[in-house]
């Protein structure tokens, strides 16, 4: 046999055949230049303490700056859908388990929480009793849901826990006519008329009373969990999960019980929705069964995902952007500036050199305006119309952009050719992309401002938040925060 | 025993277990070649029933059709399938294609983005309301009956077009150059690539024909129900799915067999459970738990083997 | 002098996949502080006895007995209690976590602080905390500087395909196993790398203590380490006894070789 040389003879020489070039992988992609490189290593150097005081205190201060309204608009419904997401991570992020029945947990939480204080059943139990009981049993639940589950492999658990969050709809929605077995007629659930009326939080006598109040609370329970949920996943327990979402097989040779931790992570995610279902609840004064259903399931797997699944600021963040955009959308003239900017923004970002980027805006801005112009000198009737978009930005709208008088079927046929070109673009490179993208863009303002602005607050929203996670996925499946992840299938 | 209940349910449980197998069918192929969940699947269905509805009235409405009722029929469903089968390869390359690589939940809520992105531009584009297909003034009303057995025009329709599209598929998948090049892609992907096959073409064609079966699904809903909205999607994407995992995702006459599970358990349930039609959609899912139990590769799936 | 322990026996077992005999009547043992290799032809069912032996399958017939208690019903978690760890021919790690994190998860079974415990800092949680990392550093350790310093903290993924082998033996061993079980440690490294690993397994037995019953292909190793060797084919035991006994046997020649070599010979 030919004597090599032992590897640990010269070890500072990097040789053929041994790993230092894979092992310094990961320093060499992640060392990122310019600001978003200091801040991101800033960020590794805190310690976690520090890193959840960056988000907490500064937010502390926002009753002070805002309205109540805007609070509860931007603040506590950032909050709400962070402590959801919370929950929802420990399922999704560390355990790997695909529930789609999550938001269920969330109702179940209001509603219990509901029939244990409010006028439905004449209930009126102290917080500090209730809102423990309601996380118990919903942890309870989750239990009983994941123990027919505890069997079933990805695709197959998300099929059967997106049923039972139907079925939880259904019940909810019917539950007024019920017929019990021994207790005749019961009203559990008042049906489609939801339960109303459900009292603030008390807990030994201070009662949550006003937006305020609530604020504190909510980011007090915030800051609790996000705690505790970085140490349970520094635990044993949290590295059994990661390890079980990893390699399940392996995860049950290495002494990991994978199906009993499956059933904790389950019953842990249900509790802590159901937490926040009780809060959220007492908060909305009131439980209704259209609350609990799909839109809200997908708005916080968005929260999760679009922040980085198994990353706690991730959720932070996911859910500042996933709430406070979509509300920002509400005002037509906000809507307006975000659209706008948005584009801006990207266009900036992606068009190099400088040059080019001048050339673009330019001819950018000439297409528009002649466009316009032929418009006006022959059908008149295109350009007739005034522009949604209000404040600074209607005057060089109403000059730039095709405003016809009845726009309503032309602008359904805008966005469907909008939706084409914008899948077309993405197909071309180079020069004749940035060619593409002048007509396109500009259909893009004729759409948004004909046919999108009158819809801010339904479909537009909703359909922003679906490209949005499209482009998402296909920009950075791990998400903003997240760590790319290697899968070997 | 009320047979004419009993039959009357049976036939709208066919009609809608027919409906049911073409969705599952689009799932099951996608799932048994990605295995990915195609979450939009049911929105797709969806846009086929509004493409049908559009074609009805482009060609003169349902009372006075430009020409005759049945090519009128006809016209639909081809511009249904053909507008559908497109969709599908385009919700494939531009949401799909780029994830195959990727963890496996990120084309999932890419899937669930694009489904919300369907059903929100048909609200944005048709509006919330019911829009109605007035099947009876383009092909009849008449019901017509053997014995006890009563069905209208539109059901028979439905389910006799099922069994020939499910007859074609079959066909496809087992005769044809590329339903070789399917099966063997849905096999293992990596190897069918090693060995000649444009992997991305056959799923093209893959996603092509599951989308255009729902796109028939949706116009089959739009005659035998009337009316339709953007809404729809969603719930009979739902029971597609489960028809899927019931009948044994991955094949083709399981989804069959899980569809027609699925329509006639929905039927029964609503004729015969206490507040069965309250209820049904909690019935069907206690039998989806229940086969998931028993058999979790479903009715006729092949139980993978587990390599360690 | 008495005999010594049987630590691992397996008594007449038998395994079929849909009427496929994978394992058939077979009898083999491994005593305290012994290394014995399996060897055998691809397909003899080298890795499926693995899979018996970790309850990853129940074998149909026969019984498999742990220092004196019978394994077989357990779940492989509770096999991994009891002292059993092993590695996988096709390596599986924990890939998106960091490599101590992987030496960390396996001493989930040893610990028994709950999540609410953790989340709380209650003192047991942060003794066991210490205790889980201190065991984890010593057990990287046993691999000189290959998976020490800056290597913690880096990702399983990043690590290179020897260094990969290393740390699920490193794994393994902190489940604190009485045997090891190695599916060819061996398999695909070069030749610096095999020689390495054979005086590694050496040094599992002479300094970890452990008693190591493994799977390799490669004759080199097999030689070097083995206190006796078993040879399977279709899920028989054919030979058994030193490795020059077992390499020069006539029916382990024909099941490597085929028939006609061992005629014309």
């Amino acid at each position: 046999m030919v004597d090599l040389p032992s590897p640990a003879d010269r070890p500072d020489e990097p040789r053929v055949g041994t790993d230092e070039w894979v092992a310094s992988h990961g320093e060499r992609t992640a060392r990122r230049t310019g600001v978003t490189g200091f801040i991101a290593r800033v960020w590794d150097r805190l310690p976690p303490f520090g890193r959840l005081a960056v988000f907490v205190v500064p937010t502390a201060f926002l009753p002070f700056l805002m309205s109540e309204e805007n609070l509860t608009r931007y603040a506590l419904y950032t909050l709400f859908y962070a402590l959801m997401g919370l929950g929802l991570n420990v399922v999704v992020g560390y355990a790997g388990l695909l529930d789609l029945g999550y938001i269920a947990f969330v109702g179940f939480g209001a509603y219990g929480y509901g029939i244990l204080a409010s006028p439905q059943f004449g209930n009126h139990f102290q917080a500090e009793l209730a809102i423990p009981a309601v996380a118990i049993a919903t942890a309870v639940l989750g239990l009983l849901v994941g123990l027919p589950s505890r069997r079933l492999v990805g695709d197959y658990l998300a099929i059967v826990t997106l049923f039972f969050g139907q079925a939880f709809v259904v019940f909810v929605n019917n539950a007024n006519r019920i017929d019990f077995p021994h207790f005749g007629h019961v009203d559990l659930t008042g049906g489609a008329n939801g339960l109303s009326d459900i009292y603030p939080p008390n807990f030994f006598g201070y009662e949550i009373n006003s937006t305020r109040r609530y604020f504190y609370f909510v980011l007090a329970a915030f800051a609790l969990v996000l705690t505790a949920l970085y140490f349970a996943n520094e635990s044993r327990t949290g590295r059994a999960w990661r390890a079980l979402r990893e390699d399940p097989l392996a995860a049950e040779t290495m002494t990991v019980p994978v199906n009993r931790l499956k059933l904790l992570a389950f019953a842990f995610g249900a509790g802590l929705a159901g937490f926040t279902g009780a809060i959220y609840g007492s908060f909305q004064t009131g439980a209704f069964p259209g609350d609990y259903d799909v839109g809200l399931l997908i708005t916080i797997y968005a929260v999760v995902i679009l922040g980085g699944t198994g990353s706690l600021a991730g959720v932070a963040l996911g859910a500042i952007i996933i709430n406070c955009a979509p509300e920002l959308l509400r005002s037509e003239h906000n809507a307006s500036l975000l659209f706008y900017g948005v584009i801006l923004l990207t266009i900036l970002g992606k068009v190099r050199p400088w040059r080019v980027l001048g050339v673009f805006l330019g001819g950018l801005v000439a297409f528009g305006f002649a466009v316009h112009a032929i418009a006006d000198a022959a059908w008149p009737r295109l350009t007739a119309a005034h522009a949604h978009s209000t404040g600074f930005l209607k005057g060089p709208i109403e000059d730039w952009v095709l405003l016809p008088r009845h726009p309503v079927k032309i602008a359904d046929y805008g966005y469907v050719i909008l939706i084409a070109a914008i899948l077309l673009v993405t197909r071309l490179d180079g020069w004749r992309r940035l060619v593409a993208l002048v007509p396109t863009v500009y259909l893009g303002a004729f759409v948004w401002e004909n046919l999108l602005i009158t819809q801010t607050a339904g479909a537009t929203r909703l359909i922003l938040l679906g490209a949005l996670l499209v482009a998402l996925m296909n920009a950075r499946p791990q998400g903003l925060l997240g760590t790319a992840r290697v899968e070997i299938v | 025993m009320n047979w004419s209940l009993f039959f009357d349910l049976t036939v709208s449980g066919l009609t809608l277990g027919s409906l049911y197998a073409l969705i599952a069918l689009g799932y099951s192929m996608v799932y048994g070649i990605l295995k990915l969940l195609n979450f939009a699947h049911g929105d797709v269905y969806m846009i086929g029933a509004f493409i049908g509805w559009f074609a009805l009235h482009g060609l003169g409405g349902p009372i006075s059709p430009d020409v005759g009722a049945w090519i009128v029929t006809v016209l639909m469903f081809l511009a249904a399938m053909v507008g559908c089968g497109v969709l599908g390869v385009v919700i494939e390359r531009f949401a799909y294609r780029p994830l195959r690589n990727a963890p496996r939940i990120a084309p999932l809520i890419s899937a669930l983005g694009v489904s919300f992105f369907l059903q929100n531009s048909a609200l944005l584009l048709f509006g919330a309301a019911f829009r109605d297909y007035d099947s009876f003034d383009l092909i009849g009303s008449r019901t017509r009956h053997v014995g006890q057995v009563y069905y209208a025009t539109p059901q028979i329709l439905t389910v006799c077009g099922a069994i020939a599209l499910m007859v074609v598929l079959t066909l496809i998948v087992a005769r044809t150059t590329v339903g070789k090049a399917m099966r063997a892609t849905s096999f293992d992907r990596e190897a069918a690539a090693m060995m000649g096959i444009d992997v991305d073409r056959v799923i093209s064609v893959t996603f092509f024909l599951g989308s255009a079966l729902a796109g028939a699904a949706g116009v089959m809903f739009g005659l035998v129900f009337g009316q339709i909205y953007h809404y729809m999607g969603f719930i009979a994407g739902l029971k597609g799915f489960t028809a899927a995992v019931i009948g044994g995702i991955g094949s083709i006459p399981g989804a069959m067999l899980g569809g027609l599970v699925v329509g006639l358990l929905e039927s029964y349930a609503t004729g015969y459970l206490p507040q069965g039609s309250t209820f049904q959609n909690l019935y069907v899912f206690a039998v989806l738990i229940a086969v998931i139990l028993v058999r979790p590769s479903g009715l006729l799936g092949r139980a993978a083997i587990q390599k360690v | 002098m008495s005999a010594p322990a049987r630590l691992l026996d397996l008594r007449g077992v038998g395994k079929s996949f849909g009427g496929l005999r994978v394992i058939s009547n077979l009898d083999m043992h491994v005593d305290e502080a012994e290394i014995v290799s399996v060897i055998g032809p691809n397909g003899a069912g080298k890795t499926t006895l693995f899979n018996l032996v970790t309850g990853i399958f129940r074998p149909d017939e026969g019984d498999i007995v742990l220092d004196g208690r019978s394994i077989v019903g357990l779940e492989p978690h509770q096999i991994t209690n009891r002292g059993v760890a092993r590695t996988f021919q096709t390596l599986r790690l924990f890939l998106n976590m960091t490599v101590k994190e992987n030496v960390m998860a396996a001493q989930y079974g040893r610990t028994r602080s709950t999540v609410v415990e953790a989340m709380l800092r209650l003192p047991r949680a942060r003794r066991e905390e210490r205790e889980i990392a201190r065991l984890a550093e010593e057990k990287l350790a046993f691999f000189g500087s290959r998976l020490m310093g800056y290597r913690w903290d880096q990702p399983a993924y990043s690590l290179s395909y020897a260094n990969r082998r290393r740390l699920e033996i490193a794994r393994a061993m902190a489940t604190t196993p009485r045997i090891l079980l190695l599916d060819e440690p061996a398999a695909g490294m070069n030749p610096a790398e095999t020689h390495e690993i054979t005086e590694l397994i050496g040094k599992l037995r002479s300094e970890a203590g452990h008693t190591i019953l493994v799977i390799e292909h490669d004759m080199h190793v097999v030689e070097g380490i083995s206190d006796r060797v078993v040879a399977l084919d279709h899920g028989e035991k054919i030979a058994e006894g030193t490795f020059d006994e077992v390499a020069t046997n006539e029916r382990v020649v024909e099941a490597y070789l085929g028939p006609r070599h061992t005629r014309k010979k």
